[in-house]
């Protein structure tokens, strides 16, 4: 699962529904934000005429208004300038979080349910251990091992993913196993490389996807909250979890806080309602 | 070997210099500046709570003695054998008088009588000796560290008799006096020090002689201290020997120092350390006490590893010393509160002097030092020769809540003038394995760090004497060397002064220096009600004398 | 039937007691990865003054220079023995440090679970019988909601209101009942939103089964219907809920500890993990691992005897909630 083939994918899906007319508003508007913060991570410099590294420090701690739509921070910079040019880290590594998540999980899974056996068992142990500690806890030593920057964060938080796609994977795969047109295509003599590629893959991809874009959203979050504790990149950087971690040491002034809180929740809500109607249309 | 050392020291004693007289009379200069309190505050009561960033690690005294965060607790706790004010002066407390001999190797220190620790043992010559010993060895197996600043140079220590020790070094320590002020210098219970390490984690099973006891505590949580009725042997310095006013002094952690200071502001706590900088200004205008004592010690800045390109040319480092507007600095990170660096010591330390000149913000200067070197503007703005961009990676220094912000600012400065600057911000645990004095990758060092006698600065300074060679010298630099030498060897301060002032013009003139802002670690809000604390010469406060009104 | 059962309920013990060794053996490996320690970094305080030498000889003298398979083996022949060892940076027994904080975490976790439940029920229950366009939507929507807001935020932003615009609690003394009740609200809200989910899809499954229509036609009144027909069945799969929102506490005191400053697990793990105080980490991810093991276990022991549908197979993972149906599995993944 590349970054390319989700977004096409949920392009696929969205333009399919759109020429259908069947999208509720809340999707169509979930969209909107979606395609807004992308914008904003691929082209930062269209949406703002500020420098979100350089500030002016005479102009330190203002309130939001119209030439400073979110505020300035203690170092004078523009905080919505600091969100867009933030936007790009933040969506790339929960896009690594969810890349990792998927590849590992779903190739431990697909292997565990299509080959069985021992390496079933193997890997079914290996599971229950990621399973057995607790999400959180599991990025926070990760990443303690790894170091603290915003990309390990992202690994920290796919590898505390692993699991859950591995268990979603190998029970698709062993139900698509089951299913007649595999058990008929195995019966025609069809290489097992085959019937993977060409059977069980596309079948278990199809739960699986929701869940990757479910789990985006999570990534967010839990590399926000990576961040929140001090386990992400330095300065200048301005993730959003980056900014509501410094914002809090600056309660005075809340904006601090609850600007970049404001934009990661209506990107997270945006994409877990894109998600649910992912699962509930297909 | 006893009987040698005794006769040795009967033939010196005419030579000895004796301190008592000089410490009398600077007890009497010192009695007026103790705080003014009104006859009424006397009989006053009262329970305060100081919110605190961290309790720190373990409780074992040695080990923990020089916390920014546990030294706070110790100081109620524990007395010290001589007493060091803010300006670095030296007077009585546990020891009354001292002498030395006048190669500083031999050191005799008579101690008050009657002092008892908290278990109920007295406080005598030999405890003092299990003291000074431990400070010196520690239990390395155990666990239990040796004292960091305490001088290597140490010998042995013998009770004479109960209230006289004798102290010997195997070399000249000038320092010993006053590193005996020194907040890892706290003195423990002989029966404390004999317990195992896991015994002494347990803050309450520890006892000192100070003016506070603990009465509970809870790891990460809080520690709870109350007076102790029967004290009174307070240091005279702070103009107040019996027992404390306060009844009780809670340290209660609250991490997030937006929280610490809310809690105050609505009265719901008396004192809040390390809060933002950015709040003191609306803090002071409400009327709270803001209190931002300095340290003995180096200004916060950064020591220049001089065997890296491009650092090893003494023009860039200058361009560097004058391509950053410390006034800047403290505008936009810090308050009015904090003084501009002129030396690259504080300017309390005694012996510092005054070289502002050498660190006046000069963008135009610096750009013609670039120029002359070799580093042209290329494309962006950014200065390159032989291709190579002129870069300087900073380390942000995790033990200053403020350092980030700091090297955000220089880098917008430096980036002014053509300069690519990088920030690298580890936990402390990253930091100390990565970032050194010296280090292949690490240009320039930023540097927080206290000492209690200026005559320690220049042997830091090279890797002579087990040095930390803070410039990557070794010993190359010739006039760097013979400065250090002359001043090891000063006997008087007289002789000491005119030589650390061409020390600090040396330093900050080749760039190897690059000082920030004079450094303030300590940092406390404090309600209005609360007056009368005192800050020593490592700026932690003391509510020993402390009283709190309505 | 009855020896059948005995025998999977021993081979699920010993994936138990397997899964909670090699939890300790991953935690020993992941944390030894990177070189340092607590007492090297206290060591390296620049305010210490010690050289590089020094620090050497005073790490050696304490064993911590020895390769890491020894010193695992160590740690492993204790723990088995039940001596969870000292706190390498407070230098106290482990079993004294987690003693200390357990009953604070307790506390808050019971509370926030209590709060979880109930605000998950109401919202279960709401989807169910209020007007399908009004008001269900938007309860429909709450969970998901709930799940986008970093719970820092939901911290941050009740001591805001609550502790300092309304005073409502004092900051400093978080273990006070508002207080309590206040961390437990943030802490609850995520695992509500996870609890309701599932109960939702259930409910929806379950009411379109026929005999909740048979038994609407008998005209048993609404309330009794839910309670007798609809949360019965619905709360088998919610079990499994519990167990996942188990770890989800935990691993949200982490933040929820830190915000509110409150002692516990939670802020113990912050602590360590700060200086990599191995021998606390090990203890605090041996002790979820064991809680989460022991709870999956006990449903796994006890799903059977409930449920005869369930075929006794051997590992969670074939649990009806898991693998029968693929939207709860997306909903409960989420959970874990």
């Amino acid at each position: 699962m590349t970054l390319a083939s989700v977004s096409s994918a949920s392009r696929v899906a969205a333009i399919s529904r759109l020429t259908g007319l069947r999208v509720p508003p809340t999707v169509a508007l979930s969209f909107a934000v979606i395609a807004l913060v992308i914008a904003w991570s691929l082209a930062p410099g269209l949406f703002t005429s500020h420098n979100p590294v350089v500030g002016v420090p005479a102009d330190k701690l203002l309130g939001p208004g119209t030439t400073h739509w979110f505020g300035t921070d203690h170092l004078g910079r523009d905080l919505y300038t600091r969100v867009v040019y933030g936007t790009a880290s933040s969506v790339t590594s929960a896009l690594i979080a969810v890349v990792i998540a998927t590849v590992a999980g779903g190739l431990i899974g697909l292997l565990a349910g299509f080959l069985g056996g021992w390496v079933d068992i193997v890997l079914a142990r290996l599971v229950d251990v990621l399973l057995a500690i607790p999400n959180f806890l599991l990025a926070v030593i990760v990443v303690t091992a790894i170091g603290f920057d915003t990309t390990n964060a992202a690994i920290a938080t796919g590898v505390s993913a692993v699991a859950v796609f591995a268990r979603v994977m190998r029970s698709e795969v062993i139900k698509t196993r089951q299913a007649i047109f595999v058990e008929a295509a195995f019966l025609m003599g069809g290489s097992r490389r085959h019937i993977l590629l060409r059977h069980v893959l596309p079948n278990a991809s199809r739960s699986v996807l929701p869940l990757a874009v479910l789990q985006f959203g999570l990534s967010i979050l839990v590399i926000a909250s990576l961040a929140f504790l001090g386990y992400g990149d330095p300065p200048p950087a301005s993730d959003w979890g980056l900014l509501i971690s410094i914002g809090k040491d600056y309660l005075k002034w809340p904006w601090l806080v609850y600007a970049p809180a404001f934009v990661t929740i209506a990107t997270v809500l945006s994409v877990n309602r894109i998600s649910r109607w992912l699962r509930t249309t297909d | 070997m006893t009987v040698r050392f005794s006769s040795f020291s009967h033939s010196r004693r005419r030579l000895l210099v004796t301190l008592s007289a000089v410490t009398a009379a600077a007890l009497t200069a010192m009695a007026g500046l103790s705080p003014a309190r009104s006859a009424g505050a006397q009989k006053n009561v009262g329970d305060i709570t100081f919110l605190i960033d961290s309790l720190g690690g373990t409780w074992i005294p040695n080990n923990s003695s020089i916390s920014s965060f546990q030294g706070h607790i110790w100081g109620h706790v524990t007395d010290k054998l001589v007493y060091v004010d803010a300006e670095g002066k030296v007077s009585p407390w546990i020891a009354e008088s001292w002498e030395q001999s006048s190669d500083a190797t031999h050191f005799t220190l008579h101690l008050k009588k009657g002092v008892t620790f908290s278990d109920g043992s007295a406080l005598d010559a030999s405890a003092v000796v299990a003291n000074l010993d431990i400070w010196y060895a520690g239990r390395k197996s155990e666990g239990i560290n040796p004292v960091g600043l305490f001088p290597k140079t140490y010998d042995r220590a013998e009770a004479v008799d109960a209230t006289t020790v004798k102290v010997v070094f195997k070399a000249p320590t000038l320092g010993f006096i006053p590193t005996l002020g020194y907040h890892g210098s706290i003195l423990i219970s002989p029966k404390s020090i004999a317990q195992p390490a896991a015994q002494q984690a347990d803050l309450a099973k520890t006892s000192g002689s100070g003016p506070y006891l603990v009465e509970s505590w809870k790891e990460g949580d809080f520690v709870k201290l109350v007076k102790r009725k029967d004290y009174n042997w307070g240091p005279a310095a702070v103009g107040h020997t019996g027992p404390a006013y306060l009844n009780s002094i809670t340290y209660k952690l609250v991490s997030e120092p937006s929280l610490r200071v809310a809690a105050v502001q609505s009265g719901q706590a008396d004192v809040a350390y390390s809060p933002s900088p950015q709040e003191l200004k609306s803090l002071k205008d409400a009327g709270f006490t803001i209190a931002t004592p300095r340290y003995l010690g180096f200004v916060n800045g950064l020591a220049i590893n001089t065997r890296l390109e491009p650092y090893n040319d003494a023009k860039v480092r200058q361009a560097l010393q004058a391509g950053i507007n410390r006034k800047e600095i403290i505008d936009t990170v810090y308050t009015p509160d904090w003084k501009l660096a002129t030396s690259f010591i504080q300017s309390n330390v005694p012996g510092a002097t005054d070289h502002s000149d050498l660190l006046a913000y000069n963008p135009g200067k610096a750009e013609k030092l670039l120029d002359e070197a070799g580093w042209t503007k290329g494309a962006g703005g950014i200065r390159t020769r032989d291709g190579k961009q002129l870069t300087l990676t900073l380390y942000s220094n995790p033990y200053l809540a403020t350092a980030k912000s700091i090297d955000e600012l220089i880098a917008q400065q430096l980036g002014k003038i053509g300069w690519k600057v990088t920030i690298r911000a580890y936990d402390v645990v990253t930091f100390g394995e990565k970032v050194r004095f010296g280090g292949p990758a690490v240009p320039a060092y930023e540097v927080t760090r206290s000492f209690i006698d200026a005559g320690t600065v220049a042997s830091i300074l090279t890797d002579a004497n087990n040095g930390e060679n803070w410039f990557n010298l070794g010993d190359s630099d010739k006039q760097l060397n013979e400065l250090r030498d002359k001043i090891a060897g000063a006997a008087s301060t007289e002789i000491r002064d005119p030589l650390l002032d061409q020390l600090q013009t040396y330093v900050l003139e080749q760039g190897y220096f690059i000082p920030r802002t004079q450094i303030v670690q300590r940092i406390y809000v404090q309600s209005p009600k609360l007056k009368g604390e005192v800050y020593n010469g490592i700026a932690y406060a003391s509510y020993y004398t402390a009283t709190i009104g309505e | 039937m009855r020896g059948a059962y005995l025998s999977y309920a021993a081979k699920r013990l010993t994936q138990a007691i397997v899964v909670i060794l090699l939890t300790y053996v991953f935690t020993f490996v992941v944390v030894s990865i990177l070189p340092g320690d607590p007492i090297t970094n206290v060591l390296r305080d620049p305010q210490n003054g010690f050289t590089e030498d020094e620090i050497k000889a005073i790490v050696a003298a304490q064993g911590l220079d020895q390769p890491i398979p020894v010193q695992l083996w160590t740690s492993l022949s204790h723990f088995v023995t039940g001596d969870l060892g000292l706190s390498m940076r407070s230098n106290r027994p482990v079993t004294t440090l987690i003693a200390e904080v357990l009953p604070s975490t307790l506390i808050l976790a019971s509370a926030a679970f209590v709060i979880a439940l109930l605000l998950a029920v109401t919202i279960g229950y709401g989807t169910q019988f209020l007007p399908k366009r009004f008001g269900q939507g938007l309860l429909r929507g709450l969970p998901s909601l709930f799940l986008s807001v970093p719970n820092f935020v939901i911290g941050l932003a009740l001591i805001h209101i609550f502790g300092f615009q309304l005073g409502l609690f004092r900051v400093i003394a978080p273990n006070s009942f508002w207080a309590t009740l206040f961390a437990a609200v943030a802490l609850g809200i995520p695992v509500s939103a996870r609890i309701a989910e599932v109960l939702i899809a259930n409910l929806d499954n379950e009411s379109e089964q026929e005999y909740a229509a048979v038994a609407r036609g008998r005209g048993l009144g609404q309330m009794r219907l839910f309670a007798k027909h609809l949360l019965k069945p619905s709360s088998l799969p919610v079990v499994t809920v519990i167990a996942l929102a188990i770890g989800e506490l935990l691993g949200g005191s982490l933040i929820t500890e830190t915000v509110f400053g409150r002692t516990g697990i939670g802020s113990l793990v912050q602590r360590s993990v700060s200086t990599q105080d191995l021998p606390v980490l090990q203890a605090v991810v041996s002790l979820a691992a064991v809680v989460f093991v022991l709870v999956n276990l006990i449903a796994d022991l006890v799903y059977p005897l409930l449920d005869p549908r369930v075929k006794l197979i051997g590992g969670p993972k074939y649990r009806p909630t898991t693998a029968d149906d693929s939207s709860t599995a997306t909903s409960q993944a989420v959970t874990s």
